[in-house]
């Protein structure tokens, strides 16, 4: 199936693990709420990220419907412990149903390319944003006529255990990607992403790979929205199917640098700080956000790791050929 | 019959990208000649009209028209200096008619000044247009085409122009008939500078020509000093 | 509910057609001559909404009167876009176009927020309360007046393309750039103007738009999802086909929120432009 050579340059890998490990003793050592706050948001931020990246850097599918996984996998969490379901069982089905969605949604949008696929991927958020305006799946209505969810059944848990969540699921989409990008299936979305006629020429099989690409996004997607709505405790669909999510994963992979490896990881760090000194004007937040997507576009499009590949040392430091 | 040359190349260098196209390239044409480019496919000959258009430039040397240094201008402005090309496959705009489409080519000032006096020329030249003039272009046979195409050309009041593959895919009858009304434009007082594959045909029509090969030019001469050639007779005509 | 009542929304539904074709219009121009699908696209019709809405509140003017002042207005700010973002961003690379558009569409909205807070607005005229009379039917007066507004702008535009210089010269460009540079054309002006025509045509679309329904920031999505919807329905490239496929979605909304009540009428829009974009991506009339 997917064949994988691994070729880390050890400096590499220590680079992450060593992080990893002291991100994870971090809450039992008594580091303040707020550094476990930033690490948490970085975390979801970079596993959307980086899917975004695999979809929009190496599948050349600029999808803008991301909204639409996370907040199917969070509210099928959610409404499923309405339901008496625990919360990991919801976990792992919101986001298979994220997965099956992005399957549907394969038949309908991938015919078109370009423009047509990303204006078509921007109107399932709203699309389901109405639906559950409109829809109470369970329960009655909440107090003040709110369209939202608590989540149940969640006492036994603290802010440590959401924060291991979150911090795993950073992990496993840095690895996912690592994976994917060596394997036939990487290859394969190389060919199509370079020409798409010839690739299905050569045999390639493209809307399987798209297909295969989209699903994995989803999932993921979802993965890191559900963990995400975990450790708010409450979801509802204008905060949820909003375009801000997109906003935050297309700056941190581009601002990072689009199609590379370390560009969501760099960039999700610029997304957390940039969240955090706008917290005080959230009305100006997508405001500057977009122009910094704007100028960074013009002047720097390749990002951050851009303008470090173009130093030796770092290029050196990565076994990155320049 | 040696006369003063209006379009000087040299010594250029032509790039699509990384890939180069054009090696130290050097050719002139001179007023009121008909100057051939001959070559095989790929040969770098629609780069070389690119070029001289403004649609390409050079990185290294220089191309000089009626005095004047033109390697660094727009399209725009070196149609407006007169210089027209009627390109390979003919690229008329499918969805107007025939006289739309010679009222396009007129598009310059220089050429606006002039434009019922051309249009009037272009019917002289090839009345069939005439008759057409409201037909669609797209629903226009090959060779009708070709002369809508280079009417257009000559609605824009060209000193010099520029046809690449004119016979391309077309019945040599029309062929012919578009090459004696090509003579009838040069005796008017337009240079004119065409490129072909067909060497035979070619070296009947013109006064000179320059043989280009994988982005070189390998050979000029007059006509009758081409025909002659060992090489050319050996390379093109298998003796 | 018998087929006399249908008569009102499908009037209604016939009359907004209008309106939405207008709205498509710059879409469809853009793409033709650029090849390039404005994200931003409806969001700068909302714009235009606003601006609408702050020469009829700030300056007392009417609006269709204040588009001396709103349709200048627009048409500098996408000569503006054009020559400063959106060129610069077809030299970058294939997907920076969109990405740039993203911003910029944000950018507008956030930046409508400020000034006019997300509270929804709605241009009052004395048109809004006034009604007409058509086939024994009372019908409100501002759907005639969209369709009105739709038609003149698109005959308009129609006689500019096919009677000017410049707009047969922006037609020979959308169908072959090549020719149309060796023709002497200048395709960056070219550009230009396209842009700076398809602003016109929002600025238009989002004064009646404003006058028709209230509008938040936030608005420019569904706008955006409309022309696209008109667009690919209609098939791009062709007037009339915009024409019809606005009149489709104009139709398919107000047929949705008679059957099924107001709440689910931009679902079921969405929702055809879904499936229409499944199974029939060319549209019903594109080339």
């Amino acid at each position: 199936m997917m064949g994988y050579q691994m070729h880390l340059k050890p400096t590499v890998l220590i680079g992450f693990m060593v992080p990893t490990v002291l991100l994870a003793i971090l809450p039992v050592v008594g580091a303040p709420r707020s550094w476990l706050i930033y690490v948490f948001l970085f975390c979801i931020y970079l596993a959307m990220s980086n899917m975004w990246n695999l979809l929009a850097g190496y599948s050349g599918l600029v999808s803008l419907c991301q909204p639409a996984f996370l907040g199917i996998a969070g509210y099928a969490m959610v409404i499923g412990t309405w339901m008496g379901i625990p919360w990991w069982i919801g976990l792992i089905a919101g986001t298979a149903l994220a997965s099956i969605f992005a399957l549907l949604l394969s038949n309908a949008v991938f015919r078109l390319t370009g423009v047509y696929f990303s204006i078509g991927t921007l109107v399932v958020p709203e699309a389901l944003r109405m639906v559950f305006y409109l829809w109470r799946p369970v329960g009655g209505a909440m107090q003040g006529g709110g369209a939202g969810y608590m989540v149940k059944g969640i006492d036994g848990l603290t802010t440590h255990h959401f924060y291991w969540m979150a911090l795993a699921v950073g992990v496993a989409s840095m690895v996912i990607m690592h994976i994917i990008l060596r394997s036939d299936l990487g290859l394969g979305l190389a060919a199509v992403r370079d020409n798409e006629k010839s690739a299905a020429a050569s045999g390639v099989r493209v809307f399987r790979l798209k297909a295969y690409t989209f699903m994995i996004a989803a999932a993921v997607t979802g993965l890191a929205g559900a963990a995400y709505y975990l450790n708010s405790g409450y979801i509802e669909p204008s905060a949820t199917f909003n375009v801000k999510w997109t906003m935050t994963m297309l700056l941190a992979t581009i601002i990072g640098g689009v199609r590379t490896e370390e560009g969501p990881l760099l960039g999700s760090i610029v997304a957390v700080i940039l969240y955090f000194l706008l917290a005080r004007y959230s009305g100006y937040s997508l405001l500057v956000q977009g122009i910094i997507l704007i100028v960074i576009m013009l002047v720097s499009p390749q990002g951050i790791v851009g303008l470090l590949r173009k130093m030796t040392w770092y290029c050196n430091l990565t076994g990155h050929v320049a | 019959m040696q006369s003063a040359p209006i379009l000087s190349i040299q010594n250029i260098d032509v790039f699509h990208d990384t890939f180069q196209a054009l090696w130290k390239v050097s050719l002139e044409v001179r007023a009121g000649e008909s100057c051939a480019l001959i070559g095989a496919n790929m040969a770098g000959k629609s780069t070389l009209l690119d070029t001289i258009n403004g649609v390409l430039h050079p990185t290294t040397g220089n191309i000089t028209f009626l005095g004047q240094e033109i390697s660094r201008l727009d399209p725009f402005e070196i149609v407006d200096m007169g210089i027209t090309q009627v390109p390979e496959g003919r690229h008329l705009f499918p969805e107007m008619t025939v006289l739309d489409n010679l009222i396009m080519g007129s598009y310059t000032p220089n050429a606006r000044r002039h434009k019922d006096k051309n249009l009037q020329r272009v019917f002289e030249l090839f009345p069939k247009l005439k008759d057409r003039q409201n037909q669609v272009a797209k629903t226009m046979s090959g060779g009708e085409q070709q002369m809508v195409a280079v009417g257009r050309g000559l609605m824009a009041n060209p000193t010099l122009i520029m046809i690449d593959e004119m016979s391309l895919g077309l019945a040599p009858i029309i062929v012919d008939e578009i090459f004696r009304t090509l003579q009838k434009i040069k005796a008017q007082g337009v240079t004119v500078l065409f490129v072909e594959q067909n060497v035979v045909k070619t070296l009947k029509e013109a006064d000179r020509a320059y043989i280009i090969e994988t982005g070189r030019i390998s050979l000029t001469g007059t006509a009758s000093e081409l025909r002659d050639n060992e090489d050319v007779r050996k390379a093109y005509f298998g003796i | 509910m018998g087929s006399g009542e249908l008569l009102t929304p499908i009037l209604m539904g016939v009359m907004l057609g209008g309106l939405y074709a207008l709205s498509a219009l710059g879409l469809s121009m853009v793409f033709g001559v650029m090849r390039l699908i404005n994200l931003a696209h409806g969001d700068l019709v909302v714009l235009a909404s606003y601006a609408s809405y702050a020469v009829m509140t700030l300056l007392g003017i009417n609006p269709i009167l204040g588009l001396l002042i709103t349709v200048p207005f627009m048409f500098i700010l996408g000569i503006l876009i054009q020559k400063y973002l959106m060129s610069k961003a077809v030299t970058i690379g294939t997907e920076a176009p969109l990405i740039i558009a993203f911003g910029l569409s944000l950018v507008i909205q956030n930046a409508n927020q400020i000034m006019w807070s997300p509270q929804s607005r709605g241009i009052n005229t004395v048109y809004s309360q006034a009604s007409f009379h058509l086939f024994g039917r009372q019908l409100p007066m501002i759907y005639l007046l969209d369709f009105l507004g739709g038609i003149v702008v698109m005959l308009l535009l129609h006689g500019f393309l096919k009677w000017t210089y410049m707009g047969r010269a922006i037609s020979a460009t959308a169908q072959d750039t090549r020719a149309s540079k060796l023709m002497g054309i200048n395709t960056k002006r070219i550009y230009y103007w396209a842009f700076g025509i398809a602003m016109i045509s929002a600025a238009v679309a989002g004064t009646f738009l404003g006058m028709t329904f209230p509008f938040t920031p936030t608005s420019g999505t569904t706008f955006l999802t409309i022309a696209f919807g008109t667009v690919i329905i209609g098939g791009l490239g062709s007037m009339l086909g915009t024409f019809l496929g606005g009149i489709i979605l104009g139709l398919v909304q107000t047929l949705s929120a008679h059957f099924f009540g107001a709440n689910t009428q931009m679902l079921t829009v969405y929702l055809i432009i879904l499936i229409i974009l499944a199974f029939r991506p060319q549209g019903l009339f594109g080339r």
